[in-house]
């Protein structure tokens, strides 16, 4: 999925003074490409994915993913899109934690109108890949870290998108963890998939399938 | 959107949490039950009321002297009897005995030779021999008064003190059903001469006369030529007496009001607690189904349905509930609040009917009340922007 972004700002305002988020972003990705954004907290990438993911909207510029206007998609569309074509895991894998693994992953099927078998179906298929399929009956709350990760990686790949966002995904996983969760980025790539990475862990450095690397600086592409 | 798997993830999201539904749906059930056991009560009265009076003449007779009433002299009757249009003119005695502790009882005179009184007796006492009731002197009394004199020691005869002095023992024929307690509860019916002897009346007088007019549209002229036949007469008319009932039970009624509004305004603290104490949980919750794509519409249709069903359990439960407390129990406590003027202790048995019209009206406002305090909390996290509840 082709990702591109033009001119794109995110500022607020106060006493009519504009405070940059992110200012004069352009950025591209091509189908199938592996993006790392690099940058201290607080340096805007989870903004940058957000408004990417159609989470947040940017204040001006141009964000078109797979030729859509994500900014500008009304909500029923813009929430069809994401859930079809955007797959996204969080630092803090934000799973329901009050229902099982796989009714997370039916959760994420219900915008799509299937029907449980189908979802449950799909849902396995998910877990299957993620590795995680034994503590399908588990509530998150009764999984480690690295369970967590893997039940994440499985909610993102559930309706099978073509572009998965990550936000800091190692930060809560120790080393061992952290990458089996590259090897898994890797096969996700080799299966087509565009994926984006807002990380500031050393491991995403120098890897085989990384396309682009870019950094932001107080709101600004720096390399 | 939905199918199957929104259905599934109806009932999981009803499940998860369960003992918070529960709580919620408790709450409301018990407002429920009490807005319904005041509509079904209210309701029941003004049903036997409104029968009540439809078996009452179109008209009443009075004497008013020096702003009293007084007795009317037996003789007027034929004078009205003459008057066109007018049917069943009958004369009616009664009036309200005193007992030495203050309370006191209806006694009805009723004219047992006289073919229409006979017959509405024989309506309101089933299987009455009326050979039998006349041999001696007998009475029918309400389940108020039976209690009042079992409870003093006359469980089989009264005797009466008359304005003469004298004492007159009057036996208990036949005790009123408790279905009719509502309007005979403290009623004591005996032959005509013998309640005109305990309420000091002559033999030529009467409290009062009652007639019929069937011609509605003649009933206000009969009405003006009735009040000419004599300056001290009274005319009261069955809507005169009806609509001193609806203001009576309009009044009582304006207790459902005061009980919705209570109920209402205790919901909606309710839920702005359960909205501003759960409101973190559900906030990120919201922010996660919107993030694997849940529009805002999806989200509101989900906690609509979730709602709803927790509504409609909670309205089934609470107005059955309230039906078997009016109906099969009598509504203790809340009975004494509808018919606390009564002086003898009160026997009253709701009899069953359901005003389906102000039912629903609670339905509709308690629902939409209901509903709306939830669903605009949701609507208002829904429109947040997601990522400030998850990253």
């Amino acid at each position: 999925m082709i990702v591109d972004i033009e001119n794109l700002e995110r500022y607020y305002e106060i006493d009519n003074k504009k405070h940059y988020i992110l200012k004069k972003i352009n950025l591209k990705i091509k189908n199938g490409e592996c993006l790392i954004l690099k940058g201290v907290s607080g340096s805007g990438k989870t903004t940058l994915i957000s408004i990417i993911a159609g989470l947040d909207k940017p204040s001006s510029g141009k964000v078109l993913v797979g030729g859509e206007a994500v900014s500008k998609l009304p909500d029923l569309h813009l929430s069809r899109f994401r859930a079809q074509k955007i797959g996204i895991i969080f630092q803090d894998f934000n799973l329901i934690n009050t229902i099982s693994l796989i009714d997370n992953l039916i959760a994420a099927q219900v915008p799509l109108n299937k029907s449980l078998k189908e979802a449950k179906k799909s849902a396995e298929e998910a877990l299957q890949k993620a590795n995680i399929l034994h503590k399908k009956d588990k509530k998150p709350s009764e999984l480690s870290g690295g369970e967590k990760q893997r039940g994440a990686i499985a909610r993102a790949l559930v309706n099978n998108p073509d572009l998965i966002i990550c936000d800091e995904p190692t930060a809560n996983l120790d080393r061992e963890n952290s990458l089996n969760f590259i090897k898994t980025l890797e096969t996700l790539h080799k299966e087509g998939k565009s994926i984006i990475v807002a990380t500031h862990d050393p491991l995403f450095e120098n890897l085989n399938f990384l396309h682009k690397t870019a950094e932001i600086k107080n709101g600004q592409i720096a390399s | 959107m939905g199918g199957n798997s929104f259905f599934y993830f109806l009932t999981l999201d009803l499940l998860k949490e369960k003992q918070r539904f529960a709580a919620i749906a408790a709450i409301l059930a018990i407002l429920v039950f009490l807005l319904s056991s005041t509509l079904f009560i209210s309701a029941s009265i003004k049903h036997t009321l409104n029968r009540a009076l439809d078996a009452q003449p179109d008209f009443i007779v009075q004497s008013v002297k020096g702003g009293m009433l007084s007795p009317v002299a037996e003789g007027l009757t034929d004078k009205i009897a003459s008057v066109y249009g007018v049917q069943k003119v009958t004369k009616r005695v009664f009036g309200r005995y005193f007992f030495d502790d203050g309370k006191s009882a209806l006694i009805i005179g009723v004219d047992f030779l006289d073919e229409q009184s006979s017959r509405n007796i024989e309506q309101i006492v089933k299987n009455i021999n009326l050979k039998e009731f006349l041999s001696q002197e007998n009475m029918i009394i309400g389940q108020g008064v039976y209690d009042y004199f079992k409870n003093r020691y006359f469980p089989k005869s009264y005797n009466f003190l008359t304005p003469s002095g004298e004492l007159k023992e009057i036996k208990i024929y036949k005790i009123l059903s408790r279905e009719s307690s509502l309007v005979s509860n403290d009623e004591i019916i005996m032959p005509i001469e013998s309640a005109k002897e305990i309420l000091g009346l002559k033999n030529s007088e009467v409290t009062d006369i009652a007639l019929n007019v069937p011609n509605e549209s003649e009933r206000e002229n009969i009405k003006d030529k009735l009040l000419s036949l004599a300056y001290s007469l009274r005319v009261v008319s069955k809507d005169d007496v009806k609509k001193l009932y609806e203001n009576l039970y309009n009044y009582k009624g304006g207790l459902f009001m005061i009980m919705f509004i209570l109920t209402a305004a205790t919901l909606s603290l309710l839920l702005y607690l359960r909205y501003t104490l759960a409101v973190s949980a559900e906030k990120k919750e919201i922010a996660i189904l919107r993030a694997i794509g849940w529009s805002i519409k999806d989200i509101l249709k989900l906690k609509f349905f979730e709602n709803l069903f927790l509504f409609l359990f909670a309205f089934i439960t609470g107005a059955s509930f309230a039906y078997i407390y009016v109906f099969i129990f009598n509504a203790p406590l809340l009975k004494n609040i509808f018919l606390g003027g009564e002086n003898l202790k009160q026997f009253a048995q709701f009899e069953p009917v359901i005003d389906f019209s102000s039912l629903a009206t609670v339905f509709i406002l308690f629902g939409i009340t209901f509903l709306a305090s939830v669903l605009i909390p949701v609507w208002k996290i829904s429109v947040t922007n997601p990522k400030e509840a998850l990253v």
